[in-house]
């Protein structure tokens, strides 16, 4: 396993998924780079979501291949792909409705065995996500929507991942709460851990993001580093696009 | 047993042994979404464990239920990893479908063992009774209600404080959230069928002890208590298991107090179908909760169906046809007589369960229907046997479609757990109902088989007979399908509330396809009552339906030509190979298995 800075933490190189005879990606090619926030942009029903499960291992590439630190994730299970070092935030934040916040976010640590440590870790959460401090006990289902993905951001940083996964993390949230969300991913990312994010919202994602993609319909339309894309009147187009696609 | 204190204890002790078993049953369907058919095998397992060791190793009570739980629990995990793990990625209908095979594996496995005679299970304890209030109580109902509450305790510190009991609930919660926390499912499955199977081993000791004694007919009850229990509960609810056993129990004590002993399974039952009907996800759901079985499409496998040319049909149909004018044994006409009547009711199955995706379980519950009408009207008002075949026919149409016509809103396993549970209503009131079926004694004396005044009673005139109607059948049925009524069929099947949307009546189209279905079925019963000349409520029983399920699978699931290949396969190959009849369900659940792994489009693929 080499390990050079320059290389990418994460690559899908060609990567080709079906559900059944339906194709989702055509050649799909995306890296992350370490300690980058990288995201993902398109219209629904693009692949995004796939994008997601196909790096987590819950859908396997006909054909294709992904590098996490340079070993390939593919014959690898879920599980062992969360060991290497990845955690998600889903879609929809798929909380554990009838555990309590507090085993929630412990759920987070499964992969870990220093208790010490976890304890601690809890405590951070509660200091980067203080609301959580009360609702600890609370069952999970019954958080509101900010809450929830709240919750979900501290279970993925419990794992003391090297990367996230975010699968459309402001979706369903008041303009307040989506400020504090990408607030809070960038402070994530500034204590090192890459980000890969995937959104609907162009404008909002290109304001943390290092680099980012469009996907249309499977493919990547477009690429390069997002302040270049922010100025760029193609990102409309082929966003909207992919919408009216869908 | 005399006063109510007495059948209160009685009930929330019998409850206490169904929670064992339910739990286990919750726990499994929690995580993996399927209800374990093969849960009352561990049981019957459980039960003869622990005759070897109380009777032949004369082990003390407290290692012999240690023994029990542990065997139990290999087996548990056994199932786990050898007959479930691999069907992982099949359609949804696989592990339900293999857990049935394996119990039938499990169940003969144990008579072929132990033979089918009961056995006394003496419970080590002393014959005392203490009296409390107005009743008694003895050391067994103690014993019994302590590992039932020590083991709800057990189960409560491992799913709330252990690592993996966190890995259990979150799995139950969100398969794929929890495999993203790192959760190794597989992990997760093999706790819970090694708990569920430890459970459910105990449960069959203590029931063993309780009655004093075993046999290899407890494993269907007790599969199906449990089920009751569990869906009465809330279908992989845990607390709600223990509660929904300890109300069947109840409701069973107090129901045999009433009405007598052979009303005992028609509460539960009655009960099961009032809740399926009612309030799917049980007694204490919460209406946040979605019914937890998204199905759509991916239920049976698809593939593309073998094409066989209709020379080849109509050259078989012909030798068929002419096969007793050539020097051919009784035997095999009888043979074949019986592969004639089977493709019927495979017909009929092969329609409701593979065309429209509604897989029944209690199809024999349409052949004592239909053996019943005809063998009574033909008997008692002395209609023309051939009319009263199709009244029959008739009767199994409307009745069967009556009695399942509540339960068409249910989809995937609640459907099989209906029809499941309506197979043995059917044959409970045939059992209760003295007045018209004759209960327990039965119908004897039922005339022979005739058309138009002649009596049919030379095998050759029988195997005519069968054969025709067996080919007209599937002739219509074959229209059907191909009409526009079998696309729609198919429709509703592939994805139900896509067919919805398009605006088709989905109640009105099940009804179509149990009209038919219980039709042929009907007739084939009403065939073998007056072939069979005496039928009795346990003629039709289980154990024919799921041979006809896997005759239908075995041909094909909705393939007209596959269900008849199915039964002449299924009942022709042993007798081929001369095996001897106690191995015949035992080889019926290894082909149910093998099928199911290798091969779940069958021998001519589904249509
Ligand atoms: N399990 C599945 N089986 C079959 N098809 C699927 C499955 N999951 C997704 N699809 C299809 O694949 C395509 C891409 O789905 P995906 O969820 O990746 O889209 P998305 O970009 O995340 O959309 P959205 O913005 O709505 O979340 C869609 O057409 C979807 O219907
Ligand atoms: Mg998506």
């Amino acid at each position: 396993m080499t390990t050079g800075a320059s290389e990418p933490l994460l690559a899908l190189s060609n990567v080709n998924t079906f559900y059944g005879q339906a194709q989702v990606h055509f050649d799909l090619s995306i890296t992350v780079g370490r300690g980058h926030i990288v995201c993902l942009l398109g219209g629904n029903a693009s692949g995004k979501s796939t994008t997601m499960k196909i790096i987590l291992g819950l859908v396997k590439p006909r054909s294709g291949d992904v590098t996490f630190d340079g070993a390939s994730l593919l014959g690898l299970t879920t599980p062992q792909i969360v060991r290497r070092g990845i955690a998600s935030v889903p879609e929809a934040r798929r909380l554990f409705a009838d555990m309590s916040v507090r085993e929630n976010i412990l759920m987070g640590a499964f992969v870990r065995n220093d208790r010490d440590a976890v304890a601690q870790d809890l405590d951070k959460m509660l200091t980067l996500f203080p609301k959580l401090g009360q609702r600890l006990s609370q069952r999970a289902g019954s958080l509101s929507g900010g809450e929830q993905q709240m919750v979900a951001m501290a279970r993925a940083l419990m794992s003391r991942p090297r990367m996230i996964v975010m699968d459309e993390p402001t979706m369903g949230l008041s303009p307040l709460y989506v400020d504090r969300v990408l607030e809070l991913i960038r402070t994530i990312n500034q204590e090192g851990v890459s980000v890969f994010m995937v959104e609907q919202n162009a404008s909002l994602a290109l304001e943390i993001a290092h680099e980012a993609y469009v996907l249309q319909t499977g493919k990547i339309v477009l690429s390069g580093p997002a302040r270049a894309l922010r100025d760029d009147p193609r990102i409309r187009d082929a966003y909207l696009g992919g919408s009216e696609a869908a | 047993m005399s006063s109510w204190l007495d059948y209160t204890i009685n009930g929330l002790i019998v409850g206490n042994v169904y929670a064992l078993v339910a739990v286990g049953l919750a726990l499994i369907f929690g995580v993996s979404r399927l209800i374990n058919f093969a849960q009352g095998s561990i049981y019957l397992v459980g039960a003869y464990i622990g005759w070897v060791a109380v009777v032949q190793l004369h082990t003390p009570l407290p290692l012999t239920i240690i023994v029990v739980a542990v065997a139990a629990a290999i087996v548990g995990l056994i199932i786990e990893r050898f007959g479930l793990r691999p069907l992982q990625n099949s359609v949804r209908i696989a592990p339900l479908l293999a857990t049935i095979g394996i119990s039938f594996v499990l169940d003969q496995l144990v008579m072929l063992t132990f033979s089918p005679n009961p056995r006394a299970l003496p419970s080590q304890l002393p014959d005392v009774r203490f009296q409390v209030g107005g009743g008694t109580i003895g050391p067994l109902d103690l014993l019994i209600a302590g590992v039932g509450l020590t083991s709800a305790l057990l189960l409560f510190v491992f799913l709330r404080y252990s690592k993996l009991g966190w890995a259990v609930r979150a799995t139950a919660q969100d398969r794929d959230a929890a495999m993203q926390m790192g959760v190794d499912v597989n992990h997760v499955n093999q706790a819970v069928f090694g708990i569920a199977a430890a459970l459910g081993g105990v449960s069959g000791l203590l029931v063993g002890m309780y009655y004093n004694q075993i046999d290899t007919a407890m494993s269907l009850q007790a599969t199906l208590k449990g089920v009751v229990a569990e869906v009465v509960g809330g279908a992989g609810n845990v607390p709600g298991a223990v509660i929904g056993s300890l109300l069947l129990g109840l409701v069973e004590s107090y129901g045999v107090a009433v009405f007598g002993t052979s009303y005992r399974n028609l509460f539960a039952f009655l009960l099961l179908v009032i809740v399926l009907v009612l309030r799917p996800n049980g007694l204490f759901a919460s209406a946040r909760q979605a019914p937890p079985e998204p199905l759509t499409g991916t239920f049976i496998a698809p593939s593309r169906p073998v094409r066989i040319p209709r020379w080849a049909l109509l050259v078989t149909a012909g030798v068929f046809a002419i096969l007793p004018f050539f020097p051919v044994s009784f035997y095999v006409l009888q043979t074949l007589i019986n592969a004639w009547l089977l493709g019927m009711l495979a017909l009929s199955l092969t329609l409701v369960a593979g065309t429209v995706g509604q897989v029944s379980l209690g199809h024999a519950a349409l052949l004592a229907i239909g053996a019943y009408t005809s063998a009574l009207l033909s008997l008692t008002l002395s209609v023309p046997v051939g009319l009263a075949i199709i009244a029959g026919g008739l009767m199994s149409a409307a009745l069967g479609t009556l009695l399942i016509s509540p339960s068409f809103r249910l989809r995937g396993h609640y459907v099989s757990i209906a029809t499941l549970a309506i197979g043995e209503i059917v044959s409970l009131v045939i059992l209760n109902w003295e007045s018209v079926t004759r209960g327990p004694i039965g119908i004897s004396g039922i005339p022979p088989l005739s058309l138009f005044g002649y009596d049919l009673v030379s095998p050759t005139s029988i195997y005519w007979f069968s054969f025709v109607v067996l080919v007209v059948l599937a002739l219509l049925q074959g229209r059907l399908l191909g009409s526009h009524l079998g696309r729609s069929f198919r429709a509703i099947r592939d994805d139900d509330i896509a067919a919805r949307a398009y605006g088709l009546g989905l109640n009105r189209y099940k009804s179509l396809a149990f009209i038919f279905g219980g039709f042929a079925a009907g007739v084939s019963g009403g065939i073998a009552a007056h072939l069979y000349s005496y039928i009795n409520h346990e003629t039709f029983n289980t154990q024919q339906s799921i041979l006809a399920l896997t005759v239908v699978i075995l041909g094909g699931l909705g393939n007209v030509v596959g269900a008849i290949v199915g039964a002449v396969a299924l009942v022709g190959l042993p007798e081929v190979f001369r095996i001897a009849a106690e191995y015949r369900i035992l080889i019926y659940g290894i082909v149910l298995l093998l099928l199911v792994r290798f091969r779940p489009q069958g021998l001519l693929g589904t249509i």
